[in-house]
């Protein structure tokens, strides 16, 4: 009896964490770069009641035994890392990777984070910094009187100077790619960061052949979030939560006429 | 006792027991490739009674063995390239710490060196024995439905499914992975497909579940109510009968 009530009171958990998940999806809906997560559950340990394949008797064994399962658990929420929607801005330091990289940005305390916003922006000394005042790994920089900028697909940034007609070089940006970035650490702040279960990072130059994507200037990615398929999810797990404390209550009164036997 | 609470007391046990297997399988209905499990009642008869003829025999009911329902779950698009949905019968067979364990749980994730695991890190084996390993481990890997992956164009491995004659007998080991403890010979699975990007939702229904629980709650109440008769019937006998 117990184990019923703590069973539902798993499940009961689980989708607790499934809808924060979805709201932390659906809140981060028009979060630029933003990558969507899914919450993954398993079943928990068995207890076996009877053993299947134990000896039924001298010929025979039992086909299939009684295992009573205990239960859920929430075992990850993964980063969904499909494409979300362009859209233009016409800002030549807004780029969109067309593929499976990731920018680098050099954080204060010295190590790389990882993004797929590409919202860039100039700080006073003009080097390129991502809306929190980082800086883009390789560092780039523009000189203040610089007239115009562009963004190669193949991540090249030149610039062009007042009174000169070819333009300069500025610097070639770098993207990196991980074995496994469902396993990449999420920080906040649209950043990732590395660990054991990624993989280090396999730095390439965007358009060849190391498959880090191409770079597309004007634009930035949307989130990936899909607003229907998240209400989906919501009503489904809002409606788990409702059987699962059905099955609490349901527990509850037996108990409570297990109680009453004895007048 | 009297056999009518014994009786009473026995189903009411059983069906304390079907309540924690519905309680495990709503728990479980957000776990992609779990499978519900039912129960098997059956009725007890000890050796004794069958050989007495003479009187009706006692039998008590019981719950004998679980059951697990694999029919297929809805099959739901989450877009990852590492997400292997299921469709059909089968499974898919990972290394585990002791030998073989079985899983319809489609959720792998490729492994700094390339391998495809399942979360718990146990490495997917393919049709050669060996673990599915990506040449190129920062690219996507595609999937065909007769589960020959490959990258680049470039055919790396071939997806070991198997199946069991009589399913229900493998072992749940919990984390969503079957062991095979009934000693039968895994064949491969012919009607099997992958869906690369998708992943197989659980298979319980809510309103099954539902059904099943008035149903149990209901006739716990009645065996309840058949004790609390057989004890006025007992307090009958004892003050009213035997009153001179």
């Amino acid at each position: 009896m117990i184990r019923a009530l703590f069973s539902a009171a798993s499940g009961m958990n689980a989708q607790q964490l499934n809808v924060e998940n979805i709201a932390n999806n659906i809140a981060n809906a028009n979060t630029t770069g933003f990558k969507s997560r899914r919450a993954q559950f398993q079943d928990l340990l068995y207890q076996n009641m009877i053993q299947p394949g134990a000896a039924a008797s001298q010929q025979t064994i039992v086909p299939t035994g009684l295992q009573m399962g205990l239960g859920t658990r929430a075992v990850s929420n993964e980063v969904i890392f499909t494409q979300g929607d362009f859209s233009q801005t016409d800002n030549p330091l807004d780029m969109v990777i067309q593929g499976n990289g990731f920018f680098q940005i050099q954080q204060t305390s010295g190590t790389l984070a990882y993004t797929k916003a590409g919202n860039f922006h100039l700080n006073n000394t003009g080097q390129v910094v991502d809306p929190n005042g980082n800086l883009l790994s390789p560092p780039i920089t523009i000189p203040t009187n610089a007239l115009t900028m562009s963004i190669g697909a193949d991540g090249t940034v030149s610039y062009t100077l007042p009174g000169q007609t070819s333009a300069q070089q500025a610097g070639q940006i770098q993207l990196a790619t991980f074995a496994n970035p469902s396993g990449l650490n999420s920080i906040g702040n649209s950043l990732f960061q590395q660990t054991d279960a990624s993989g280090d990072p396999v730095v390439g130059t965007p358009g060849g052949q190391d498959g880090v994507g191409t770079l597309l200037e004007g634009y930035v990615e949307q989130s990936n979030v899909s607003i229907v398929q998240e209400f989906v999810n919501l009503i489904v797990s809002q409606r788990a939560y409702e059987a699962n404390s059905k099955v609490v209550k349901a527990a509850d009164d037996m108990y409570q006429q297990v109680n009453n036997l004895k007048q | 006792m009297d056999q009518i609470s014994i009786l009473a007391a026995s189903a009411m046990r059983s069906s304390m027991q079907s309540l924690d297997l519905l309680a495990n399988n709503m728990a479980n209905a957000s776990t992609s490739g779990y499978k519900g499990d039912s129960e098997f009642h059956t009725v007890y008869t000890s050796e004794a009674a069958e050989a007495d003829a003479t009187e009706l025999p006692v039998t008590l009911p019981m719950i004998q063995r679980r059951w697990t329902d694999f029919t297929q779950g809805l099959l739901e698009p989450t877009n990852n390239p590492m997400d292997f949905g299921l469709s059909g019968k089968g499974f898919f067979v990972v290394k585990g710490p002791n030998g073989p364990l079985y899983t319809r749980n489609g959720n792998f994730r490729m492994s700094p060196d390339g391998t495809v695991t399942t979360s718990d890190g146990y490495p997917l084996l393919g049709q050669n024995g060996q673990p599915v390993k990506a040449t190129d481990p920062g690219q996507t890997l595609q999937v065909a439905p007769d589960g020959s992956v490959s990258q680049n164009g470039q055919p790396v491995a071939q997806v070991h499914l198997v199946d069991f004659k009589e399913s229900s007998a493998l072992s749940k080991q919990g984390n969503n992975y079957y062991q095979n403890t009934s000693g039968q010979e895994p064949v491969d699975a012919t009607e099997a497909q992958i869906y690369q990007g998708k992943v197989e939702a659980s298979n319980v229904s809510a309103a099954h579940g539902a059904v099943r629980l008035v149903n149990v709650t209901r006739q716990f109440e009645m065996m309840q109510k058949a004790i609390s008769i057989a004890n006025d019937m007992n307090k009958e006998a004892i003050e009213q009968v035997a009153k001179v």
